[in-house]
């Protein structure tokens, strides 16, 4: 039993950095956009079948799909904020409409993946060697613990960008007060692209982590990483990256010793509950922090 | 309005606007209905009308509440799951007749609603993601109930009792009677309190509107009306299964066919639910493969360049209008 709940917390560390990732990108989105990314799941997907694609055709390591998933991403991120955000701005409700909006590019993506990559469940037949290591009394696969490290580098380096650089501190400014960010003359424009794109490219990324982590992905799993991308980030308090962060790994900590005592399948209602609960108890998320937005 | 109308020339006004509302609320009404009721009868194709019905009802009854009450309830399917399961399971299990059942998958629809009747409370983005997630809890308690009440993952049949015509001229009444109640609602003074509540919550509850009361009626007609289609389906097909009882895709149409035509407006989502089901379908048999990519696309577009939707833009063009239209 120890031995089980200490797996448990070990893989709900490493999904849980996961889940604070797409959080982290998700939340920015919202806070600096107020656009609500129906579709992030899809991005994350992308993410694992761009991997996949350059695995499976040139060979390429999954490491070294990072940095390319990265670029393309933040480019792709970059023109679809041009093509779509600035008419949507101009609807009458923005935030409720950008839901609708990201529920047809997740629709259209899912299809243009599913026209791709066809149905079936797909994973990358790569293995680091040795295959597992030793972690303490448990043995953890060698990929989930790079992928872990990877993800605290990117959280790390994230966290840094925002609180230490100036883009950083423009975006998080942006966030609180998005009218005197104007006033202060910052191209709000600009810097909303570069939100976008940013927060795509971490989406891409963490796609291909995704795909070293988590057994399968197919072109209909991305909503599933939408949804749990919402609960991190009503958790952590919308619009608040750091809340994001620590959101997501109890997240991932919970559904990982959910799945340690109950069955399987009865996982991902703790989550909804989790959303549920803070959302219809503690709207603020579970730090509070309404000065942060 | 000249400036010398007295309060009685503008109730004589009004008078006039309502007899060219309710007369043209009753010729669309009785054109769609002479429409449907000879489909079986010139054997036109059925599949293709009853699932036309089926999307005016479930457009209409959202409307309702996105229209009328201001929620954009993303987990809609939720509704026309539970009343899916539970016409099936009480024709399967009970041994119900059909038409005995379908009422019980309107009181479960109605029963959802009050379930979910604490997250009125929040708005926006908030309601829109929480209901996402009951949708999702919805699913995960029935397909992990024992398979010999929701019948695992093959699902459950309802055994020889396919009837098409039957369930159609039923999905006619349904569709009738949510037609029915949204013309009605939308001149009752429930309807207004709804739109009241929904433009200013506060200011209604000053007027002395019950918020909470209103909200929870307006809500708990959106959930009778897709519970009985699901219900309604249930028997057309013959066969219940979560996977596409509860389909995301469900609530994806219905929210793009009511906001195709316009939300507020008793005609917006039968305008949206013609075409957009008429394109579909068209699209269907040209593209089956591009169908999906297509109505995904067709969202963005939509949302770009016509937010308001078919009807909606027009009553903008011609405000005016308003107060013929239903």
């Amino acid at each position: 039993m120890e031995i089980l709940v200490l797996n448990g917390i070990v893989n709900g560390l490493i999904v849980g950095g996961i889940y604070a990732l797409i959080g982290m990108s998700l939340t920015l989105l919202y806070g600096v956009l107020r656009i609500v990314n129906f579709a992030h799941g899809e991005f994350v997907i992308g993410g694992s079948f761009l991997a996949y694609a350059l695995f499976s055709n040139l060979g390429l390591a999954p490491l070294f799909s990072l940095p390319v998933a990265a670029l393309s991403f933040f480019a792709m991120g970059w023109g679809a904020y041009y093509l779509l955000l600035p008419r949507l701005q101009k609807s009458d409700d923005p935030e409720i409409m950008s839901f609708l909006m990201m529920y047809g590019v997740s629709i259209a993506l899912a299809a243009v993946m599913l026209l791709i990559f066809e149905a079936d469940s797909r994973s990358i037949d790569y293995s680091f060697t040795p295959i597992s290591m030793k972690v303490g009394p448990i043995y953890v696969s060698t990929a989930r613990i790079v992928a872990f490290g990877i993800v605290i580098v990117l959280a790390a380096a994230l966290t840094w960008f925002l609180f230490r650089t100036l883009p950083g501190k423009a975006l998080r400014a942006t966030i609180m007060n998005p009218e005197a960010i104007k006033i202060v003359g910052v191209d709000v424009v600009k810097l909303s692209a570069f939100a976008f794109a940013l927060a795509s490219a971490i989406a891409g990324v963490t796609g291909v982590l995704v795909a070293l982590v988590f057994p399968a992905f197919n072109p209909f799993s991305g909503a599933e990483y939408s949804i749990i991308g919402f609960i991190v980030v009503v958790l952590g308090g919308l619009g608040n990256p750091l809340g994001a962060l620590l959101a997501g790994i109890l997240y991932g900590l919970a559904e990982q010793l959910a799945t340690v005592f109950l069955p399987q399948a009865m996982a991902p209602i703790v989550g909804f509950g989790i959303l549920v609960a803070v959302i219809l108890i503690r709207p603020t998320g579970l730090m509070g922090w309404r000065a942060q937005r | 309005m000249p400036p010398e109308s007295s309060g009685a020339g503008r109730s004589i006004e009004r008078a006039s606007a309502d007899r060219i509302y309710y007369t043209l609320a009753a010729v669309i009404g009785g054109t769609v209905g002479i429409y449907f009721l000879v489909v079986p009868v010139l054997d036109l194709n059925i599949a293709f009308h009853f699932y036309l019905m089926l999307w005016i009802t479930m457009a209409s009854a959202f409307n309702v509440a996105a229209g009328f009450s201001g929620y954009m309830p993303f987990g809609f399917v939720a509704f026309y799951g539970v009343g899916a399961f539970t016409t099936a399971i009480l024709v399967k299990s009970l041994g119900f007749p059909v038409l005995l059942a379908l009422p019980f998958s309107g009181v479960a629809g109605v029963i959802l609603g009050l379930l979910f009747a604490p997250t009125l409370r929040l708005s926006g983005i908030y309601f829109a993601i929480v209901s996402l997630a009951l949708a999702g809890i919805c699913r995960l308690v029935i397909s992990n109930m024992p398979d010999h009440i929701t019948g695992g993952s093959f699902g459950l049949q309802l055994g020889s009792r396919a009837e098409p015509v039957h369930s159609f001229y039923v999905m006619m009444a349904v569709m009738l009677l949510a037609l029915g109640t949204i013309l009605w609602l939308s001149r009752s003074r429930l309807g207004k309190a709804l739109r009241a509540v929904r433009d200013d919550a506060e200011a209604a509850d000053m007027m002395g509107v019950n918020v909470t009361r209103v909200r929870l009626y307006g809500w708990l007609i959106a959930a009778f009306f897709p519970a009985v289609c699901g219900g309604v389906e249930a028997w057309y097909t013959n066969v219940v299964d979560t996977e596409t009882a509860f389909n995301t895709l469900t609530t994806a149409k219905t929210v793009i066919y009511a906001v195709a035509g316009g939300l507020g407006t008793v005609t917006g989502p039968i305008v949206g639910s013609v075409v957009m089901v008429w394109l579909d379908e068209l699209i269907w048999r040209q593209f089956p493969l591009l169908n999906l990519l297509i109505l995904g696309v067709a969202t963005v577009m939509l949302v770009l360049f016509l937010p308001r939707g078919i009807v909606g833009t027009i009553l903008r063009r011609r405000p005016e209008w308003r107060r013929y239209i239903p």
